[in-house]
């Protein structure tokens, strides 16, 4: 399989008021085609930052990349400047984004919208690209397209108007799709329309899709492979069976059993993490998730530890996994 | 409809309120606006009702109709055993000593400029309830309650993280000392390893203050886990009732398998064998509604008769459920 995707070790700071936020304090992942990779994690842990870095959508300043690297099909996103992201944007890389009504333009006719992504990209006349607008709405399953296209934001419903943000997206093939919580503003009927939709779409068109979300039914359902996050960093990636059956971290064994199952009820209390993720102004020295983790031991406060591999293509940052660890204090780390 | 009920812990508790055809209409520019719509609804003592459904189904409407806020159209809340039909400024009053609802969005349901002693005092001070000295004590109690300390009463919503306002919320909620609370989806703003934390703290406080709840949400998986009973609303209308095991394991209403199906497990497995029901379209305008079956738009079992009468929420193999093709 094409790698698309690489990113090294990468920094993203913002500089405030209050001081410097490391929203991403080293963060590496790799993406090839075909491949959806779920990023979960907190609000406020990087994960759509991370993101938005890839396309250098954040203003900068007061957004910063630190360092590292990010290997786009062989493009330095890094070093690129905003006339060479303009070319990049849209073609090679495109968002979807969590509320769709405020990323189309309401004065304008959805029609319109489209044919202006796809004019800025390919040389094709007003009327060619107004048969290829016809041809993505019908893709991505909007009813009488001739006529929606003459409409407007306002006359589309939430579901409706995340496929035209999804046309849009598609529109110049793509080889990285990355999608920001894009069914969290949906109902659960409409979202998993959508989630079918992409699931589609990316046996198509074979593009890589970034999934970042916090519901883990949603990552259950899609992704192949998870990387979850933990203020700015990454603490565990695996393949989707080896997050959901057989964590390592603290932190994703703590998600998982936070989520009441089907077959729960009141008699069996939920886990609960007790606090809040950390300050990323004064990000802790040691593990960021010491400070509520229930396994935490003296070196966790004061070393971040290093990726231990835990099988093959699945590394969790702990210390517990480490070798000189004691395995099972107290009858079995948990 | 009392005496058809499935839930063991409802049927021994006596009625707290019970709702007879209660309709919510608002007048917009294009005709009627009919968010809830003939709803018949018993709450007993010291149970959870869930109500789930999609946006724009009338779920919030319901429970602010049932707080007073909105005046239903036509139709009995009786509370106590009380017709407040017609409710006046001076009823009105009264029943918001019993009843308190806690917000969805812990960010805008809190005055900016109130101090965290303020916002739970103020309740207090509406209701003449306690001499100055006692109410201060009595909001040093209520943060512990909800798990925060007294040093916060002193502080602005603002100092806090979304899961400590809600927590703020909720201890203002409980200054009035209500029986009855309606959770309007307050855990969805939160992130999930904060929302276990508040369905814990809910839970424990109506062990220890015996409240009833009306919790209502959208996330199946939460509500099943907190319900006794579960309500399934559509278009104004509850399409299903029944107590939360029986629903899941026995649901019968198309509407509420499909909701059930479209919520992801988080467990691939079983998701990748979930033979999943995706409705098509979207939730229909509840704008001059057709005459028939709510759902019969988007039915996959639609036949004539629901276009053409309005099916009724009865006992049908052991749970309430308004469809024409279940079987008595």
């Amino acid at each position: 399989m094409n790698k698309v995707l690489q990113v090294n070790d990468l920094h993203v700071s913002f500089d405030t008021y209050a001081g410097e936020v490391q929203a991403v304090r080293g963060v590496s992942f790799e993406l090839s085609e075909g491949e959806v990779l779920a990023i979960v994690g907190e609000s406020g842990c990087g994960k759509s930052v991370t993101a938005q870095t890839i396309m250098k959508l954040n203003p900068m300043p007061p957004a910063r990349i630190k360092g590292g690297e990010i290997d786009l099909v062989g493009k330095d996103i890094v070093k690129a400047t905003e006339k060479e992201m303009m070319k990049i944007r849209g073609k090679d890389v495109s968002m979807i984004f969590q509320d769709p009504m405020t990323c189309l333009n309401p004065t304008m006719q959805v029609g319109k919208q489209l044919t202006e992504a796809i004019r800025h990209h390919q040389k094709l006349s007003a009327a060619d690209a107004h048969t290829e607008a016809l041809r993505l709405l019908s893709i991505v399953k909007i009813p009488n397209p001739e006529q929606r296209c003459k409409q407007y934001p306002h006359e589309f419903s939430g579901g409706m108007r995340q496929r035209v943000m999804i046309a849009m997206a598609l529109s110049c093939a793509p080889k990285l799709l990355i999608a920001d919580e894009p069914t969290t503003a949906l109902d659960v009927t409409i979202q998993a329309q959508i989630m079918d939709l992409l699931e589609e779409i990316k046996d198509k068109t074979n593009t890589a899709i970034i999934l970042i979300t916090h519901d883990l039914g949603v990552v259950a359902s899609m992704a192949d492979r998870v990387a979850v996050m933990y203020a700015g960093k990454i603490v565990e990636t695996g393949s989707a069976e080896d997050i959901f059956y057989r964590p390592n971290h603290p932190y994703t064994k703590a998600l998982l059993r936070s989520l009441p199952t089907a077959d729960m009820d009141r008699s069996i209390r939920l886990v609960s993490i007790p606090g809040t993720p950390p300050d990323l102004i004064n990000p802790p020295l040691g593990c960021p998730f010491a400070a509520r983790c229930i396994d935490c031991m003296k070196i966790c406060q004061t070393e971040m530890p290093e990726f231990h591999t835990v099988a093959e293509n699945h590394i969790a940052a702990c210390w517990l996994l480490h070798e000189d660890c004691p395995k099972n204090p107290n009858g079995g780390v948990q | 409809m009392a005496k058809n009920d499935v839930s063991n812990r409802a049927t021994m508790g006596q009625k707290l309120i019970e709702m007879k055809d209660v309709c919510k209409y608002f007048k917009v520019s294009e005709g009627t606006l009919k968010a809830v719509d003939g709803v018949n609804l018993d709450i007993y003592k010291g149970e959870t009702l869930g109500l789930v459904g999609e946006s724009g189904c009338g779920k919030s409407t319901f429970g602010k109709t049932l707080m007073g806020i909105y005046s239903p159209t036509h139709g009995n809340i009786i509370y106590h055993g009380r017709v407040d039909m017609e409710i006046t400024r001076k009823s009105l009053f009264e029943y918001s000593k019993m009843a308190q609802i806690i917000f969805q969005d812990p960010y805008s349901s809190l005055d900016p400029r109130m101090t965290v002693g303020n916002i739970i005092e103020e309740g207090m001070i509406i209701h003449k309830m306690y001499d100055k000295q006692r109410r201060q004590e009595r909001v040093y109690e209520l943060l512990e309650l909800v798990g925060l300390n007294r040093e916060h009463a002193n502080r602005f919503a603002h100092e806090f993280s979304g899961g400590q306002r809600q927590r703020i919320g909720i201890a203002r909620a409980l200054a009035i000392e209500p029986e009855f609370i309606v959770c309007d989806e307050p855990i969805s703003a939160l992130d999930v390893s904060i929302q276990s934390q508040i369905i814990n703290l809910l839970h424990d406080l109506q062990e220890k203050l015996s409240l009833t709840y009306l919790f209502i949400a959208h996330d199946l998986n939460i509500v099943k886990y907190i319900s006794d009973r579960i309500a399934v609303m559509y278009l104004g209308h509850i399409v299903e009732l029944a107590s939360s095991e029986e629903l899941y394991n026995n649901t019968l209403h198309p509407y509420s398998l499909a909701l059930l199906s479209a919520v992801p497990i988080p467990d691939p497995d079983k998701e990748a064998q979930k033979d999943r029901k995706i409705l098509i379209g979207d939730v229909p305008s509840p704008i001059n509604t057709p005459k028939g079956c709510p759902f019969a738009g988007r039915c996959p079992i639609v036949t004539e008769i629901c276009h053409q009468e309005k099916p009724m929420l009865e006992m049908k193999q052991g749970h309430m459920v308004s469809c024409h093709h279940v079987d008595k």
